[in-house]
């Protein structure tokens, strides 16, 4: 298992978040485990929900200050659709801005 | 112009005719959004995701860490009000230097007027803050430290890392901000090695758009975007991407990284050579350190002249340069810049900047120079103040 990898979605509203993960876990390989920050609420709903659409394996969802900490664990195999910019773009997907 | 001499590069400067041509093909054949399933999008992709390279690789940073806006204000701005407003549990208060560009320090100040606290450390007759008084100048709930690299009136440049590490033997978790829009392309800037959370770029001194900038944030620093609303660079900065503009500044960034030891050099002895020239005018000072400073930036203040009117003085004479104080001149307030290495009137109002580039050749130096004492001696002579 490598290094946790930090998606920023802090500010952004749902569906944003969700892109946002859902593009890093594209880009990334089985194993890997991706760190989401987050402060829209919504994010309670949506991340476990997308956990299970998607067939990643949510680690733990917590609050974290005034935001949440969520971490998921990719157990697919890479898409080839991750994107750095482009969702067709199949190099391992950027962080949401750092 | 031939008799003339452009030496305000600050301001803006021509594009190099590689940065222009890359630039051009997006504004022409080359079309689509970044965003697009279809496969006009995948061009558009490619092409943001090697300027997010190139420009990375200038800045000593991950590709990733790259967010792309209109310029280095946009950069100050998104810095300070996104660090600030991600890292509330952190607290609201915020420490600078005296020396900042303005855009920070209006957004610093805009924070301040919102809650929060703000102090502003000074600096030395040089311009530069000692990296002690910084830390001391952190309290519990200090969430923001803002360092600039280049002083954009004065030149100086700070020692970035000796700022960083003391801030952060001070206060681990305090986030960092340090400002190169003023030096990025001109100077070596690594923003891992600086430890910093947070870069700003601009596309002027790097060489590209004036309108171009970046943001560079490490992984973790959390950070709230200025403009919401979409998935465009990571969520960050919503809005269509500047593509034409974005490409430019990738192939500017690549272009400044080669040979910059080399241009820094020649930019330096042309200072060297402009400086000696201005100084060699009677009651004329050089403001800033005379070392440690942007490459070909030069500025100094003029004994009982004003600053405004020596600058459009030498325009008449084809010198183009700025008032060292451009942006308060109107009000009749000095530069805070000048002001905090101490200066009181009439230096303060008194200031022209040269800005040269690698471009620049000896005989516009040469006729700036004497431009310079012809116009510094023509106001002399109608000012009452002259003693």
């Amino acid at each position: 298992m490598s290094a946790a990898r930090v998606v920023d979605a802090l500010g952004t509203w749902c569906p944003v978040p969700i892109h946002l993960i859902d593009r890093a876990a594209r880009g990334a390989a089985p194993g890997d485990v991706i760190e989401l920050l987050a402060d829209d609420p919504l994010i309670e709903v949506d991340l476990p929900a997308w956990c299970h659409s998607s067939g990643n394996e949510l680690i733990e969802l917590r609050r974290d200050g005034e935001g949440y900490l969520g971490r998921v664990e990719v157990t697919r195999p890479a898409a080839g659709r991750g994107g750095r910019g482009s969702p067709r773009d199949p190099s391992p997907g950027r962080s949401a801005g750092g | 112009m031939t008799e003339g001499a452009y030496l305000d590069h600050a301001a803006a400067s021509p594009l190099d005719p590689r940065v222009r041509e890359a630039m051009l093909a997006w504004l022409g054949e080359s079309f689509g959004s970044p965003s697009s399933l279809h496969e006009w999008g995948r061009a558009p992709s490619e092409a943001l995701e090697r300027a997010r390279d190139q420009v990375a690789a200038l800045a000593g940073a991950e590709p990733e860490w790259v967010i792309f806006t209109s310029g280095a204000t946009e950069a100050r701005n998104l810095a300070v009000r996104g660090l600030l407003g991600a890292n509330r549990a952190l607290g609201r208060h915020v420490v600078a230097t005296a020396v900042e560009h303005p855009a920070t320090l209006a957004v610093c100040r805009s924070a301040e007027r919102e809650g929060g606290g703000l102090d502003l450390v000074g600096v030395d007759e040089y311009g530069r803050v000692d990296p002690a008084a910084l830390a001391a100048a952190l309290l519990d709930d200090t969430a923001l430290a803002c360092v600039v690299h280049g002083q954009p009136d004065i030149g100086t440049l700070q020692d970035v890392p000796a700022c960083v590490a003391a801030l952060r033997a001070a206060r681990p978790e305090v986030r960092v901000v340090v400002d190169a829009g003023e030096t990025a392309g001109l100077a070596p800037v690594d923003a891992a090695a600086w430890d910093a959370d947070a870069v700003v770029l601009g596309g002027g001194s790097i060489g590209g758009p004036r309108w171009t900038g970046a943001l560079v944030v490490r992984p973790g620093a959390r950070l709230h975007p200025l403009i919401a609303g979409g998935l465009e660079e990571g969520g960050k900065r919503a809005g269509a991407e500047d593509l034409p503009g974005i490409v430019a500044l990738g192939v500017a960034a690549d272009l400044a990284r080669a040979g910059m030891p080399q241009r820094a050099r020649r930019m330096r002895a042309l200072a060297r050579t402009l400086t000696e020239g201005l100084l060699a005018v009677p009651d004329v000072r050089l403001n800033g350190s005379a070392e440690e400073r942007i490459p070909g930036h030069v500025q100094v203040s003029a004994g009982w002249v004003e600053g405004e009117a020596l600058a459009l003085h030498l325009a008449a004479r084809g010198v183009a340069v700025s008032p060292g104080s451009a942006c308060t001149v109107h009000g009749g307030k000095a530069a805070p810049a000048l002001e905090a290495i101490g200066l009181e009137p009439p230096w303060t109002h008194s200031a022209v900047l040269f800005t040269l580039r690698a471009t620049t050749s000896e005989a516009e130096v040469e006729r700036a120079i004497a431009a310079f004492a012809e116009s510094v001696a023509a106001l002399r002579a109608m000012s009452p103040l002259t003693p």
